[in-house]
């Protein structure tokens, strides 16, 4: 392999911020043709990096060499790196969701006929395009018509209008389900084939293992290594161990649960779509959670689950229709947040930035934001009985934040999501619904979040986790229950649970297509 | 740590230990002062600044009620209009109606509190956006004032002026200065000095190191030097005069409003609404509740502002507020605020206000027409906003950004910690 | 603790005391008050002149006269016009820095003349004789001198010419017309239309004259700020409601900016050109009448009515009392204010040439 020439290397590259040096002295070289894995906890620099290749930090603002296809390049700023055949995808699509796809493909490269655009061979072109990603649609279809995992595609074919020499993918499958993730991934090793390079960003580490040709991994802003994948017989421990500098031994943490009696129920619940109402999201659904019990529920994207939940959550989605809940033997109505809330429940919504925090705030106000009526005395908030509170679960719960008056736009993924978990478990609630707790949240601090849920789950609070993830259900949850089409199937305990059964439940009636 | 370094961390702003916050007063003394030496000291003659506060004082008014429409994440364009409406009513229930001028006013505010309902149903309950409320509501109660005062000029008594034009009352010793408004000075520097220590032992409880003993005391000592000579400022005015009556009002609106914004639940659930009104929700706010009162506020606070105005013209008019919703919104943005809502404090919009305020004033004082006077106002909001937007997308220190800062609800100051702990989050926010 | 308080005391004091120093001796007391103004003041003293909104050419050529007159009066002239569409509190501004800047004498031309009442106390506390100009502040006792043209009269003139140049066009009536008047919250706007309606009223009764639309009302005719759009929207909706198969001779429009208005709709609407009054003598509105479209206007030449203005300040300069012509017609609300009025003349196409004879701008269109 040493002799494939190499297309692009990265010397000794250092970027400062005001304070901060996000990258020094990184190293990167990319070999023709690969698809080159880089690893790195939130936060590692990995991000910086592409933004310094792709001229988002132009020339002349970071220290270093950029060698492209063998001379140095210089790029001032993103249109200099595509000309050049640098095409980066983002982890957040750039798509504009009421244009059509061929629109999309041809945005700002609209191919041009005596000044106006030429759509007939616009469309046609992108017909092209759409066939080499494998994407079977009318280029006139809008963008928001189709799902995450096509409108990914819909990027990749626009790179390839672009002529793309390097392909960087940033997170390509975080969005996406287990078959869209499949097909993207078949889809680079075809590239590959065709000679076309990538680089890659993903916390996936299997995915990695599966894809990856080479991996350098970055850690606090510096080159750790590069690993050749099938020469160093590299596996994901292989890839933790220098992500995170140490060996993880296990990926949970060891527990033994305390289960109690039932405590929450949830019974026959029957929610319509809140916009095309003769849709129902939750067909006749019952669920039981314990004391002391962490419930998984498993399904694919689209499921419900997430439904579920927020209608449970105070009706805060969707059209309620009938159902009851009963918690400590009595049933209870909750027909606003703030019910569900006085009711004991909390819920950890699985997009924490959207909906799960207001980045606008510290991470002191975020914590009591759902319950400020607990430092408040007479209407009149305590700023001391407020930094106590933060500040006490800030040390339990290690966040990684020099104090609480740092707001919470600036801290990593897995520190928002305890700030998050902070806000909630301040509320005092019986019932913890988590949403997807670990999505975009590195090693390490997935381990020390798998911690918290299960020492609030020993404090005898019933723990609901919804996750994607089917190891991370079956490491974590003493029961699951799966998931298709708004309706619950099935109903499996820790001991019997495999990715196998679950799966076969989560896609219900359908025969689980064997390997 | 260096003094000089104390000095710029804790000296400016009541609880906030921030150098930033010298940013924003810094432009508005460096105004004031340019003005002063500009106009001969015209600028802060007594009769200057009494008049100073009497022309703006409804302005500052609206301009707080607008803060907090633009940190939920609104707008209100109707304000004038609501102003002008309120204002003819209230003039022609005192002078056809007969109604006495004290029951006028809370006439006034309850028809501010129905056109606050009027436009907060809309806005919350059906979920049109505030901008085309408002603007309905601007053409709406506009005609409303000329259909009912046939586009005529109303007179108001004298009695209801006073809220407009009238003056602290005159008693005890002859002292050569206004009595009453020594002792206002007077109640506002213990209130600093309380304000202080309050502080000081706040800051104890939060475990954090309170700003040296010095600083506390030269920051106290400033305050109280500036409240000396406003007051002694206001109080040598011509005999009669004093600080205005609408001052007084428009000074406990802006306690009273920093106080609701700032420490209550009520307060912290508008910000919360602008930052992210989904997860506000979710975090059991309730949104329509929220977005209703903030309109209703805005409607009844303009409709004081148009109680003293008329008050002040002592007749209400066809022309009334007009373009005054423009002049609250600029004082608001240049306060600080951040257009897509979650972002504003009541005193940075007071500053900002004043900033216009006094450019508006020095500019007339040299004589500057107001065709002028109009191109720097606009110039100045342009600016103020942009040299901010810019630096902030070049990541670099920004200097309008840093005098605006300190007013965007970072209300506690951090504790104080060394500098370069306070970086190392910045590393998180820019990679990975 | 105890030694925070001691110096915080001594802190505290030391700024007061500055404080104090910085602002010198307690108040002016009433050193510029009312007293006898007969006095008279400097020779170079500063003249306020605030003026409304520059809309019309008028405004801006008296402000024009002022700042030159007044410089070569030998005072320091502070001329001032308020904002396009913060008008009132524009003015009120201007006025209240005018008396702190020490200006001894204002002339305001007022926006709304029932609105400026607290600031014309507050000069007249300070001491500032206020003269109102063209337009009468109502509702205050503090108000010293009015100088303006006889509006009464203006009505009167409009009102005999609309009715001659009628007769002169076709001999015998009934003759259809269309009454304009101008913005409700400036007083001479009543004050032109009574004085028209004055001579038009006997002809109506007559049945001589008719207003076909049926609008007579000062309030069905009124232009909101003397709006031109305001003018060419009624007529044009007077025109499709009204004259569809009817002709309209004559229209009464207070000013010349309403006329050139008025006269725009109807030849947008193809009919012929009616007779149309005007006043102000502006320049598009002589051209016209040298063209033979709009009938007439009023020469109030604004040059006479600054020179008296200027006079009036002059004799207040010397410490003499202004001449006045009228002390009785012109009741503010709160006082008969003491008035300098001059009389108007009516210009048509016959008598242009001779009435702008001394005008350097207008003189050369009539010729």
């Amino acid at each position: 392999m040493s002799n494939v020439p190499t297309l692009l290397e990265m010397r000794s590259i250092t970027k400062e911020f005001p304070g901060v040096k996000a990258l020094s002295d990184v190293n990167l070289v990319v070999r023709a043709g690969e698809i080159h894995a880089i690893c790195g906890e939130n936060g590692a620099g990995k991000s910086t990096l592409m933004k310094v290749l792709s001229g988002v930090y132009p020339y002349g603002s970071y220290d270093g060499q950029i060698v492209y296809q063998g001379s140095e390049s210089k790029f001032s700023d993103i249109r200099a790196s595509e000309n050049a055949g640098i095409v980066i995808i983002h982890q957040e699509l750039a798509l504009i969701p009421g244009m059509s796809i061929a629109e999309n493909i041809f945005l700002g490269n609209e191919p041009r006929k005596r000044g106006a655009i030429d759509w007939k061979a616009a469309n046609r072109m992108a017909l092209d395009l759409m066939a080499r990603v494998g994407l079977q649609e009318d280029p006139d279809t809008l963008i928001k018509d189709i799902g995450v995992g096509k409108q990914q595609l819909v990027e990749i074919a626009k790179a390839f209008a672009k002529d793309v020499k390097l392909l960087i993918l940033d997170e390509p499958t975080a969005a996406l389900n287990e078959a869209d993730s499949r097909h993207l991934l078949d889809l680079l090793r075809g590239f590959r084939s065709r000679g076309i390079t990538s680089i890659m960003i993903s916390h996936k580490l299997n995915e990695i293992e599966a894809i990856a040709d080479q991996i350098t991994i970055l850690r606090d802003g510096r080159t750790v290594e590069t690993l050749d994948v099938k020469a160093d017989g590299v596996d994901e421990d292989r890839i933790v161990r220098g992500m995170v500098g140490r060996e993880l031994s296990s990926r949970f943490p060891d527990h033994t649960p305390k289960i109690g009696d039932v405590f929450f129920e949830v019974r026959d619940w029957n929610v319509r779509h809140p916009i095309s109402a003769d849709r129902q999201v939750c067909k006749n659904e019952s669920f039981v959670v314990r004391r002391g019990e962490i419930v998984g529920f498993a399904g694919l994207m689209g499921a419900g689950r997430t439904e579920l939940a927020m209608s449970v959550f105070g009706r805060s989605y969707g059209v309620y229709e009938s159902g009851t809940i009963i918690k400590d033997g009595k049933e209870i109505v909750l027909k606003s947040v703030a019910d569900a809330i006085d009711n004991g429940l909390a819920y950890v919504s699985e997009d924490r930035k959207a909906i799960g925090l207001n980045l606008l705030d510290d991470i002191k106000s975020s914590t009591v934001a759902a319950k400020l009526s607990k430092i408040s005395h007479h209407g009149v908030l305590s700023e001391v009985e407020e930094y106590q509170a933060a500040e006490a679960y800030r040390k339990e719960l290690r966040t990684k934040a020099p104090s609480v008056d740092v707001g919470v736009s600036k801290l990593s993924g897995g520190n928002q999501q305890k700030v998050v978990l902070a806000k909630w478990m301040f509320t005092d609630p019986d019932l913890l619904i988590l949403d997807e707790p670990t999505r975009g949240i590195d090693v390490g601090a997935k381990y020390e979040i798998y911690g918290i849920i299960q020492r609030l789950a020993d404090e005898g609070k019933g723990v609901v986790v919804i996750s994607s993830e089917l190891p991370e259900l079956i490491g974590l949850c003493d029961r699951i229950y799966t998931v298709f089409e708004g309706a619950i199937t099935g109903e499996i305990a820790r001991a019997d649970a495999t990715p196998e059964n679950l799966m076969k439940q989560m896609t219900s009636t359908k025969k689980l297509a064997t390997r | 740590m260096s003094r000089i370094k104390d000095l710029q961390k804790n000296l400016f702003g009541g609880t906030t230990s921030n150098a930033r916050q010298f940013g924003m007063i810094f432009t508005l003394v460096a105004i004031v002062l340019i003005f002063q030496i500009w106009t001969d000291g015209l600028t802060l003659r007594s009769d200057n600044l009494i008049a100073l506060f009497q022309q703006n004082s409804y302005i500052l008014i609206l301009a707080i009620g607008m803060l907090m429409v633009i940190v939920a994440g609104h707008i209100d364009l109707s304000v004038g209009s609501i102003a002008a409406f309120t204002g003819i009513l209230v003039a022609k229930s005192m002078t056809e109606w007969d109604l006495p001028w004290p029951a006028a006013i809370v006439f006034g505010l309850a028809i501010g509190a129905v056109i606050g309902a009027w436009q907060g149903f809309w806005v919350a309950y059906v979920g049109v956006p505030a901008f085309i409320v408002t603007l309905a509501g601007m053409l709406l109660f506009r005609g409303g004032n000329q259909f009912i005062g046939n586009a005529q000029s109303i007179p108001v008594p004298e009695g209801f002026r006073e809220i407009g034009s009238g003056f602290l009352p005159e008693f005890g010793p002859n002292t050569g200065y206004n009595n009453a408004t020594l002792l206002l000075g007077l109640a506002a520097a213990a209130a600093v000095v309380w304000r202080e220590i309050r502080t000081r032992n706040t800051r104890r409880a939060m475990d954090a190191d309170p700003a040296p003993m010095w600083v506390s005391i030269l920051r106290m000592a400033i305050m109280v030097g500036v409240i000396a000579f406003a007051s002694l400022r206001f109080a040598s005015g011509r005999v009669g005069t004093s600080f205005p009556i609408s001052g007084i009002i428009l000074l406990l609106l802006v306690i009273a409003y920093s106080f609701y914004t700032r420490n209550t639940a009520g307060g912290r659930h508008i910000y919360a609404v602008g930052g992210n009104s989904r997860a506000a929700e979710l975090s059991g706010v309730k949104l329509k509740r929220v977005n209703f009162f903030v309109m209703m506020n805005m409607s009844v606070l303009a409709a004081l502002a148009g109680m003293i105005f008329v008050a002040r013209s002592a007749a209400s008019g066809p022309q009334d507020g007009n373009g005054w919703e423009l002049d609250a919104i600029a004082a608001v943005f240049i306060g600080g605020a951040a257009v897509a809502g979650g972002i504003g404090t009541i005193s940075g919009s007071i500053v900002g206000g004043l900033v216009m305020a006094v450019l508006n004033n020095g500019l007339q004082l040299q004589g500057v027409g107001t065709d002028k006077v109009q191109i720097i106002k606009g110039l100045v909001l342009l600016l103020a906003v942009a040299i901010d937007v810019y630096n902030k997308s070049q990541g670099r220190f920004s200097i309008i950004g840093s005098l605006m800062r300190p007013f965007r609800r970072e209300d506690s100051a951090p504790p104080a910690s060394p500098p370069d702990a306070e970086r190392k989050p910045a590393k998180a926010a820019v990679s990975g | 603790m105890r030694k925070f308080f001691g110096t915080s005391v001594v802190a505290i004091s030391a700024a007061a005391m500055l404080a104090l120093a910085g602002c010198g001796s307690g108040r002016d007391g009433d050193s510029g008050s009312s007293g006898e103004a007969a006095k008279g003041f400097p020779a170079n003293s500063l003249i306020g002149v605030a003026l409304p909104a520059k809309t019309s050419e008028n405004w801006v050529l008296a402000g024009d006269l002022f700042t030159n007159g007044l410089k070569e009066a030998g005072f320091e002239g502070n001329v001032q016009y308020a904002g396009a569409s913060t008008t009132v509190a524009d003015q009120q501004a201007q006025i209240t820095s005018m008396v702190t800047k020490g200006a001894k004498v204002i002339v305001i031309g007022a926006t709304d003349a029932a609105q400026l009442s607290t600031q014309v106390a507050a000069a007249h506390a300070a001491g500032v004789k206020v003269i109102a100009y063209d337009r009468l502040i109502t509702n205050t006792p503090d108000l010293d001198y009015y100088v303006a043209f006889d509006n009464f009269k203006v009505g009167q003139l409009q009102g005999q010419a609309l009715l001659e140049g009628m007769k002169a066009k076709k001999p015998n009536g009934p003759y259809n017309i269309e009454l304009f008047s101008g913005s409700p919250d400036d007083n001479n706007a009543g004050v032109f239309f009574n004085g028209a309606m004055d001579v038009l009223k006997p002809e109506i009764d007559k049945g001589n004259v008719v207003v076909a639309s049926g609008q007579k009302e000062v309030k069905q005719t009124a232009i909101q700020g003397w709006k031109a759009e305001g003018a060419q929207a009624r007529m044009d909706q007077l025109l499709t409601s009204t004259y569809g198969n009817k002709e309209l001779d004559g229209v009464l429009s207070p000013n010349d900016t309403l006329a050139r208005a008025i006269l725009t709709s109807v030849k947008g609407a193809g009919k012929p050109t009616p007779i149309v009054t005007g006043q102000d003598s502006e320049v598009e509105s002589v051209k016209s009448i040298v063209k033979g479209e709009q009938y007439m206007t009023i020469n109030k030449d604004t040059r006479n009515l600054v020179k008296e203005t200027i006079n009036m300040v002059k004799a207040l300069q010397a410490g003499d009392k202004p001449q006045v012509n009228d002390t009785t017609s012109y009741n503010n609300g709160s006082k008969v204010v003491d008035t300098y009025l001059l009389p108007p003349v009516a210009v048509t196409k016959a008598n242009a040439a001779e009435a702008y004879a001394n005008d350097p701008k207008l003189a050369p269109l009539t010729k």
